[in-house]
């Protein structure tokens, strides 16, 4: 669906989320990427997609990180 | 922990546990859009005197913060903000209902309390103690493995937080049976057919409400999850139930 690059600007996500949110699967941090637009949780390798600045905080629904 | 059996209830057919998500957030995808009409039609309205209660119950305060779990349009959460709460957590599975929730928030100008986050209530993405309140109502009976909700919800709570639980429950005035089962099983998916044209989601729901654990089985399962002090109290003779605990 979301590409890189040319993703539509996306409302940035809740400043106050971002103090609280963990990954579901490690409870490990996130790092935001404003620019996708996608919280990443390293240790489970999964971007998990802000839509419209609401977090989707579903593994099923995240992004496998490649590397 | 949980159950080992491969398959979970799904109204009254028993379906792969792995299918069970998937298929409740289909159900909700489909009625979200009249899933506040076709509550009041589904309880004659009283589930707003229910939901009250439990926003009586949840005692709002500045000082306290509030985690609603599967808080589809925001009925708990918007109450919560309105009758004086903290920092709110909405979150659902349901993006579509939690978009609802955001546009209610914003007619009625209580969105600069409420976070919204989509979440599954059984892996949530909190820090342990981290809320005051845990609230859940009308969702647990739509999760699969209820004891890992349970016990994300005491996770994230801090000691001396409180966990509430409002869902259907079992009758316990045997004068009422009767009419609630014709209601339930005949009057409910025709109003499912006619008002939201889905009577499959809506006979999914009633039989969902049958086959969820009594008052007695759920306060044993919040013990089992270890909250204390744990209370139920019966609405409309157990037609619904508000079970709570403490993590001490």
């Amino acid at each position: 669906m979301d590409d890189t690059g040319e993703a539509k600007r996306q409302p940035p996500i809740d400043p106050r989320l971002l103090e609280v949110l963990v990954c579901p699967l490690t409870k490990g941090p996130l790092e935001y990427d404003r620019e996708a637009s996608e919280l990443i949780s390293r240790k489970a390798g999964l971007a998990y997609p802000v839509r419209d600045g609401i977090p989707i905080m579903l593994p099923e629904e995240a992004r496998k990180l490649e590397d | 922990m949980s159950d080992n059996t491969e398959t979970t209830d799904f109204g009254f057919r028993r379906v792969p546990r792995a299918d069970k998500r998937g298929m409740v957030r289909a159900v909700f995808d489909s009625v979200a859009s009249r899933y506040d009409l076709m509550n009041d039609l589904m309880s004659l309205g009283v589930h707003r005197a229910w939901k009250r209660v439990l926003i009586t119950a949840l005692d709002p305060s500045p000082r306290r913060s509030l985690l609603d779990l599967a808080g589809g349009t925001g009925d708990i959460g918007l109450a919560w903000l309105e009758r004086g709460g903290g920092p709110l957590l909405l979150t659902d599975i349901n993006l579509s209902m939690l978009v609802i929730a955001r546009q209610r928030a914003l007619e009625r100008g209580s969105i600069a309390g409420a976070s919204l986050l989509v979440g599954d209530a059984e892996r949530l993405p909190l820090p342990d103690r981290i809320v005051d309140r845990v609230s859940i109502a009308f969702g647990l009976r739509n999760c699969t493995d209820k004891t890992a909700v349970l016990a994300e919800a005491r996770r994230v709570l801090r000691p001396g937080g409180r966990f509430f639980c409002l869902e259907f429950s079992h009758v316990r005035v045997a004068a009422l049976q009767p009419a609630y089962d014709a209601w339930s099983f005949r009057v409910l998916p025709m109003l499912g057919r006619y008002v939201a044209h889905d009577e499959a989601s809506y006979r999914y729901l009633a039989e969902s409400i049958r086959t969820f654990p009594d008052q007695d089985a759920l306060g044993d399962m919040l013990r089992e999850a270890g909250f204390a002090r744990i209370e139920v109290r019966n609405l409309s003779g157990g037609i619904a139930a508000i079970h709570s605990g403490w993590r001490l």
